[in-house]
């Protein structure tokens, strides 16, 4: 059955408030959201799509406007705007990480200095790389029985051996998986020392099969850098590690330095990201703090 | 008289009781027809641009709750009150003319930066709790940037019942989402 529900350019252009003026239309079209729960739904879905159009960009600059002067006046909305953000950030991110390890790039976080790209939110990765851990080891198992069973084949002989090698070898493989899975660990960095508060800074565990640091700092402001980051001691000691970066940078303007570093050196300690932007007159750096932990 | 903007509220409990029986001698049915209105004028005046929602509603409460005694008869509360909210409104419009929004609204921030970090934790949990067939759709939906985005939409859409019907499914999903994480934020806070 065909509803009797109104045009949702219509209702685009209402929820704009491009209606105000039009008297009886505005009121009717307000009435009748008021009063039927199917038109109120789509109403709801269509203020969606607005927020989702505004942070694809794809708006002419009339909707962009009447979006900033009067959609997003309720604190309501705002809080839309800001959760979709965060949405379409943490799944894209999530997506293009299975993506770059289904390409077989595991390298591509490390290029420490980027040019503007997209970017998200902190991401659960390392849930990733089990599986794909665990998979890869099952391939290569898979393969490995093949080549025993060709081999029982065509030799008789020696055949107690080859089938010894080839157990040997597959719990290898199987013992790679959680190496492989461990062998990165995520650390994300949203207040610098100035916001942050010393008793619950982040901390990270590097256990012996860990290998690189995969660092995520969310920046304030949104300088174009390039910047320094310097790996000190809480105290100052160092610097131990340090790179000259570029941000990356959201479609909304977020900024955040992506890069990871040897987890190898490091102590128990409390460290601290130095970060400083090469701009003149930026002022100086931003500490980062962060504690580690061996675990043995 | 009712409150005007800004001013402390008067309402006792005494009236707001009389205003709960005008809805419904139903003691359970009078709240869930409260809170029916309460959620259809909200959004109103969010429609309407508006910035103070709850306080306009606040507004318009004691206006219906002090005409309570004439309108005894009125046999629908909701298009009575919505009357009188939009009276509201206009008024509200007339007094926010000349006032210019001083934050950048397309940019909020969060107050803190660290709900953030558990904002991040509470939403993977909330996508968890999904339904695989709504996490699958949400997931696809906000999986990707740019115009890559534009193809799975589409097949999305193909298996939805056609673009509006995946728009208000995705909306339902978000909306749970987001409710879902402000609950575990707040839980995670506490």
């Amino acid at each position: 059955m065909k509803s009797n529900l109104p045009d949702r350019s219509l209702i685009r252009e209402y929820l704009l408030g491009r209606l105000d003026n039009e008297k009886e239309l505005e009121e009717q079209l307000s009435h009748d959201i008021c009063a039927n729960d199917e038109l109120s739904e789509m109403v709801e879905s269509i203020e969606e799509e607005i927020i989702e159009d505004f942070l694809d960009g794809t708006m002419d600059s009339a909707d962009k406007d009447a979006v900033s002067t009067y959609f997003l006046r309720p604190p309501q909305r705002q809080e839309k705007l800001r959760f979709a953000r965060l949405l379409n950030n943490h799944l894209a991110e999530q997506h293009q990480l299975v993506q770059t390890i289904s390409d077989m790039r595991p390298s591509a976080y490390t290029n420490a200095v980027r040019d503007r790209s997209e970017y998200s939110a902190p991401i659960p990765w390392w849930t990733h790389f089990k599986t794909y851990g665990q998979l890869t080891a099952f391939v290569v198992l898979g393969i490995g029985s093949l080549l025993y069973i060709s081999a029982l084949q065509k030799k008789g002989a020696g055949l107690e051996s080859q089938l010894a090698q080839e157990r040997v070898h597959s719990a290898n493989l199987v013992k790679e998986a959680p190496i492989l899975q461990s062998s990165f660990i995520p650390l994300t960095l949203v207040a610098d020392r100035s916001r942050g508060d010393d008793s619950q800074i982040p901390h990270i565990e590097i256990r012996p099969s860990t290998r690189r640091i995969m660092v995520d700092i969310a920046l304030q402001g949104h300088s174009p850098g390039p910047f320094n980051v310097n790996l000190e001691t809480k105290a100052g000691n160092g610097p131990m590690w340090s790179a000259r970066l570029l941000p990356l940078f959201s479609s909304s303007g977020d900024t955040r330095l992506v890069f990871d570093l040897p987890a190898q050196g490091l102590e128990s300690d409390v460290y601290s990201f130095v970060v400083s932007s090469l701009l003149p007159g930026s002022g100086s750096g931003k500490h980062y703090d962060f504690r580690v932990e061996l675990a043995h | 008289m009712a409150p005007q903007h800004g001013e402390k509220r008067t309402l006792t409990p005494e009236a707001f009781g009389k205003f709960l029986r005008w809805l419904s001698e139903d003691d359970e049915l009078a709240v869930r027809e409260y809170q029916r209105i309460r959620t259809k004028l909200i959004r109103f005046f969010i429609h309407k641009g508006c910035t103070d929602a709850d306080d306009l509603f606040d507004r318009t409460v004691d206006i219906v709750v002090a005409k309570v005694e004439s309108c005894e008869e009125y046999q629908n509360p909701l298009a009575y009150c919505y009357g009188v909210a939009r009276n509201v409104w206009h008024e509200d419009t007339r007094e926010r003319k000349s006032v210019p929004l001083e934050v950048d609204v397309a940019f909020p921030e969060h107050p803190d930066p660290k709900p953030h970090e558990l904002e991040l934790q509470c939403l993977d949990r909330c996508l968890a709790q999904l339904s695989p067939g709504d996490r699958d759709v949400v997931t696809r939906y906000h999986g990707q940037h740019g115009h890559d985005k534009i193809p799975v939409r589409r097949g999305l859409a193909d298996g939805a019942g056609g673009i509006n019907a995946l728009r208000i499914r995705v909306c339902r999903i978000r909306k749970e989402l987001r409710i879902c994480v402000v609950d575990c934020t707040k839980r995670l806070l506490n």
